[in-house]
């Protein structure tokens, strides 16, 4: 199959749906801003009814935006069906057609362009092949496995070459395992066919492995851009630090923001490596660490004291759950050895790696 | 969804302007050539009547009398001799025609007229006059002499101006349609994103509104309108007279009467299949069922068979005299037979979807089996109880069938509306009839709304419990079996009796063996039998349609007008068939939709009375299918015509085919509206069915009623068949 590679921009993309019950108008999407390139794979990432399906059946054509445009490859699709959009949309119910077998499933929407017979074949056994199904052409969707299932949709959505490929947390009903070999599966295939792909989950670890770049959606809001690690690493906002990782967040006073970046925790001063945009000086923040960039020592040495309540053994780590003032703290230790872990009710002190903790605004909106 | 933009909606402005210059243009063309020819026709009428009239004086009088009798249309006033030329006389039998000449003769535009006459011309005042309440059309004619050469006189002649005023406001109206129905299809069309959608819903409201709503409303209409004008009359007459109240007493004696006997015979066979471990279930609901899909006439024809004045049991075995089955006791006996099986069937599916583990509970706290009973298992079936009670009351009230045949001196609503209509020409007091009994029937459908769903205690576990305790002790059980193997019986013997009817020569008279029945009644009733099945083999397809896109946009699409038009398309479901029969002769008996003795009334009578009942199937069936699925389909390319065609259909084809079966089997067994409707060239099975008893040839009825049960298991047996085949795809539809 060639190359295509579209990108898609949503400007300014708004979705207010009207509550039958309380007469009220809910914002499912506000203001979204979106810019996806060519060939470019990218999650929406956030808790459930945050919008990120509304944004994605907006893209699909199955929900009109109610204000804003949406462009694919240029052309204005805001108000296009979706039968006449190039869009390929994996569904998390899949929509297989139950009185079709797995190879009229996958020719389906060849017949219906009315492409030749001979042209069909061989399309879909590509299609089948691609997604290694070849055996299963003349099986009934229903007595095929969940895993299966998820391959076909696959294929009847790429099998008509979309400009864009949409999918809507579609490993959400596979066990764990499943879910990470079709993970790597469609993150290969999107490569090799170059298609721009859009992916809809609330699994973060889903979004990280998987994308290009995330977009971390809240309440209807896109609340940040970013590579994963730029999401993991530096976040802009609490919620996105909370969101997207294990996190422990100090309450703190920007002291100084030119140069070094230094701030306040209970009366000592604290280095850090980066920060977020809307964090000036003298004001109140919050110093987030991720736990592996958090160390323990001996009372007295860190930032803050605290009591080893829990530890949890997990092979190439151990995580070591600190009571302290601010709350419970989880210290990641990598290469556990007995002199690193602390036995559990051990006074203990947590220091920072100053270089990758960063300071985000307290204010969560 | 639509979608507005200034360049389409400049499109649309123009396209609309030019269609309506268009429409005008036709239509005022059309206008014009009729005026004309209707004109020249009465021109020609009038010149010809001038032409007869008397020249001698004092046979004038004589003369107009008779040309009044001729022409009732007509108002005419004779002048003899011309006027300002001669001594004139003028005689007319219109006082009103004679004053408005005697004040106006001196006017240029009369003048003219009588100019004209003069010459030997006709001549059509060019403005109408006013005669009383209405304008009319005035012409003068020449009246010559003997030799033709000469006029002697002139005659006026007035023509109400209706005459051309009903079709031009006839003409407005299809203008105005034609460009209404322009509009809303361009303006889908352009403004539109899914224009499919959009056409359905137009078509389906603009049947909905044309054979639901319009005929509804006529019929309500006429109630309060006398002699022309707006008036309670109708209403005080059918409130006030004893007749009538009689018959509105009547029906809810006999409803009430039906409903408590089948609720109670259908709950014990409910109980009996349901929640005991007898054997012969299967072949109980079988027989149960039965009843249901039998036509009309058959039980109450059995039923005369057995115990009318003439009956094998009545007469021949107990030889009694003077028993009378006509009244409320045979009516009350034939519906309980033909509607227990509503009551049955409600009730089963509530007991079976009542836990049998919370009877088991009952039993394991020392609680009797009758304690049980009384205070587990019938409380949760009470809601099930009612709502049973009321079903059937409404469909006792909207029976019409029995009643017809087996009321005798005893009245309901249904059949006195029929008889109004039919029997005595009074159209408002029979719609007022049938208008009355929309009123128990709607009470009972809000009860039911409102009281019986909250009440509504059945919980589905979706875990069947394999085992039942038997609630039922002995004596009980054996109760029980005797009851349901003497009710079965009783039923099987009624059928067994239309069976033999058709065999025997003369029933209750002369019991000997024949086949002359068979032979006459099919020939009689082939030109039936075959127009019934050939309408309702049109109506069957189109039902089927209808209610399909019907169900996909009530459960799929969203747009303005949804709570409508789905009220609407249901609303036949309430309406009781009299009803239905009546407004449609008033709705569909004048132009713009001149149908009635027509086929088509009858094809489109049916589509609209069973569009309930197929819409119902539709929706259940389209809610169970993940929407995803079409989503997929029209994502993948598919517009919606093809996602309806090639994935909906045949996801719902269990719900389209018993859709399609149920209304071929209720189109040929239909009566109420039916009656209303037939006409010599389309005939119906039922109604020659209902003619041979009525002229007491019973044997004859017995054959039709047999063939048609035999027609209507055919087709069930066939749905069946055919269902099955697409039961896997039930399985998978819901996977996910």
């Amino acid at each position: 199959m060639e190359k295509q590679s579209v990108p898609v921009h949503l400007d300014q993309v708004t979705k207010i749906f009207r509550d039958p019950k309380t007469k009220s108008d809910v914002h499912a999407v506000r203001d979204a801003r979106l810019e996806i390139s060519g060939g470019e794979l990218v999650t929406l990432l956030g808790p459930s009814g945050c919008g990120k399906t509304t944004m994605l059946r907006m893209i699909g054509g199955f929900e009109l935006p109610t204000r804003g445009t949406i462009h694919i490859g240029g052309e204005d699709v805001t108000y296009l069906p979706p039968n006449t959009r190039a869009t390929a949309t994996v569904f998390q119910s899949y929509g297989l057609f139950p009185h079709l077998d797995v190879f009229e499933n996958v020719a389906y929407g060849l017949k219906v362009r009315k492409v030749s017979k001979e042209e069909i074949g061989f399309r879909v056994m590509e299609a089948l092949g691609l997604v290694g199904l070849s055996d299963l052409a003349r099986r009934s969707p229903g007595r095929l496995s969940g895993g299966q299932q998820q391959r076909v949709a696959l294929a009847r959505s790429l099998v008509v070459r979309p400009q864009v490929l949409l999918l809507d947390e579609p490993l959400s009903n596979l066990d764990a395992l499943l879910r990470e070999q079709m993970r790597v599966e469609i993150r290969r295939i999107q490569k090799s066919l170059g298609i721009t792909a859009i992916y809809v989950t609330h699994d973060r670890v889903e979004a990280m492995s998987l994308s290009d770049r995330v977009v971390v959606m809240k309440a209807g809001v896109i609340r940040q851009v970013g590579t994963p690690s730029a999401i993991y690493e530096r976040p802009d906002s609490k919620f996105v630090a909370g969101f997207v990782g294990k996190v422990a967040f100090f309450p703190v006073e920007v002291q100084s923001t030119d140069g070094a970046i230094t701030c306040v925790l209970a009366g000592a001063t604290v280095r850090a490596g980066s920060m977020a945009p809307d964090v000036t000086v003298g004001s109140k923040a919050l110093l987030m660490a991720r736990p592996e960039s958090l160390r323990l020592g001996n009372p007295g040495e860190g930032a803050c004291d605290g009591t080893v309540a829990t530890n949890v053994y997990l092979g190439s780590s151990v995580e070591s759950f600190v009571t302290t003032e601010y709350g419970e703290i989880l210290v990641q230790i990598d290469d556990p050895s007995e002199s690193r872990v602390k036995p559990e009710g051990a006074k203990v002190s947590i220091a920072f790696d100053e270089a990758r903790v960063r300071i985000l605004p307290e204010a969560e909106e | 969804m639509p979608v507005f933009t200034k360049k389409k909606l400049f499109a649309f402005i123009a396209a609309c302007a030019v269609f309506l210059i268009i429409d005008l243009w036709m239509f005022s063309a059309l206008r014009t050539s009729y005026e004309k020819s209707v004109l020249g026709d009465k021109k020609e009428l009038v010149v010809a009547l001038a032409r007869s009239a008397p020249v001698e004086a004092g046979t004038v009088e004589a003369w107009l009398a008779e040309a009044k009798k001729a022409h009732p249309g007509l108002r005419l006033l004779h002048v003899q001799g011309i006027p300002g030329a001669e001594e004139t006389k003028e005689s007319s039998l219109d006082p009103e025609l004679k004053a408005v000449w005697d004040q106006r003769q001196g006017e240029p535009a009369f003048k003219s007229g009588v100019e004209a006459a003069s010459y030997l011309e006709v001549f059509l005042l060019p403005d109408t006059v006013r005669l009383g309440t209405s304008r009319s059309l005035v012409m003068f004619a020449p009246v010559p002499n003997k030799e033709g050469d000469t006029a002697v006189g002139i005659l006026l002649a007035a023509v109400d101006e209706s005459i051309l005023s009903s079709f031009v406001n006839l003409t407005y109206a299809l203008s105005a349609i034609a460009f209404l129905l322009f509009a809303l299809g361009f303006g889908i069309a352009t403004f539109s994103r899914d224009p499919i959608t959009g056409y359905a819903i137009l078509v389906l409201f603009a049947i909905v509104l044309t054979f639901v709503a319009y005929p509804l409303f006529e019929a309500l209409r006429l109630t309060f309108v006398h002699e022309g004008r707006f008036s309670f009359a109708v209403w005080r007459d059918i409130l006030t007279n004893k007749q009538y109240l009689g018959a509105l007493v009547g029906s809810v004696k006999l409803g009430a009467l039906t409903a408590t006997l089948s609720t109670i015979m259908g709950f014990l066979f409910a109980f009996f299949v349901a929640r005991t471990s007898l054997k012969g279930k299967k072949l109980v609901t079988a027989l149960a069922t039965l009843p249901v899909i039998s036509p009309p006439f058959s039980l109450t024809l059995s039923i005369i068979l057995l115990f009318g004045n003439n009956g094998l049991i009545t007469k021949r075995l107990l030889g009694l005299e003077h028993f009378s089955i006509y009244g409320l006791g045979g009516l009350g006996l034939v519906q309980t037979i033909s509607m227990f099986p509503i009551a049955f069937l409600t009730l089963a599916g509530v007991l079976e979807a009542i836990d049998s583990t919370l009877e088991d509970a009952s039993l394991d706290l020392n609680a009797s089996r009758w304690q049980t009973f009384t205070r587990v298992t019938l409380p949760l079936a009470a809601p099930g109880l009612l709502s049973s009670w009321l079903l059937v009351f409404t469909n006792s009230l909207a029976d019409f069938a029995n009643p017809l045949l087996l009321s005798g001196s005893f009245r309901v609503l249904s059949v006195e509306s029929y008889i109004e209509v039919t029997g005595m020409n009074r159209l408002g007091n029979g719609a007022a009839l049938s208008i009355l009994l929309l009123l128990p029937t709607l009470t009972a459908f809000f009860v039911q709304r409102a009281w019986v769903a909250k009440k509504s205690f059945v919980v589905v576990t979706g875990k069947p419990s394999m085992r039942l305790s038997d609630l039922a002790n002995r004596p009980t059980r054996l109760f029980l079996l005797a009851f349901v193997v003497l009710s079965s019986a009783f039923i099987v013997a009624l059928y067994g009796t239309i069976v033999a009817g058709c065999f025997v020569k003369n029933w209750g008279i002369d019991y000997t063996f024949t086949t002359a029945n068979i032979v006459e009644a099919l020939q009689r009733g082939k030109a039936a039998l075959v127009s019934t099945m050939t309408l309702a083999g049109i109506a069957t397809p189109i039902a089927g349609f209808v209610a399909m896109i019907g169900a996909v946009l009530v459960v799929r699409k969203r747009f303005p007008g949804k709570r409508i038009l789905e009220a609407l398309m249901m609303t036949p479901f309430a309406v009781p068939g009299t009803l239905v029969g009546i407004s449609y002769i008033l709705a569909f008996n004048k132009p713009p939709l001149l149908l009635v003795g027509t086929g088509a009334i009858l094809v489109i009578c049916y589509v609209i009375r069973e569009l309930p009942v197929g819409l119902e199937g539709g929706v259940a069936t389209l809610r169970q299918i993940d929407p995803s699925i079409e989503e997929a389909a029209s994502d993948l390319g598919a517009d919606q015509a093809t996602v309806f065609r090639t994935i909906i259909l045949p996801l719902i084809r269990p719900a389209f085919i018993s859709s399609m079966s149920y209304t071929f089997v209720r189109s040929m067994t239909a009566v109420s509206a039916i009656i209303f409707l037939i006409s010599a060239r389309w005939y119906h099975i039922t109604i020659q069915i209902y003619n041979f008893s009525e002229n007491i040839r019973f044997g004859l009825a017995s054959v039709l009623a047999t063939a048609l049960i035999i027609i209507v298991l055919a087709v069930f047996g066939l749905m069946r068949v055919v269902v099955r085949k697409s039961e896997h795809l039930e399985k998978t539809v819901t996977i996910q």
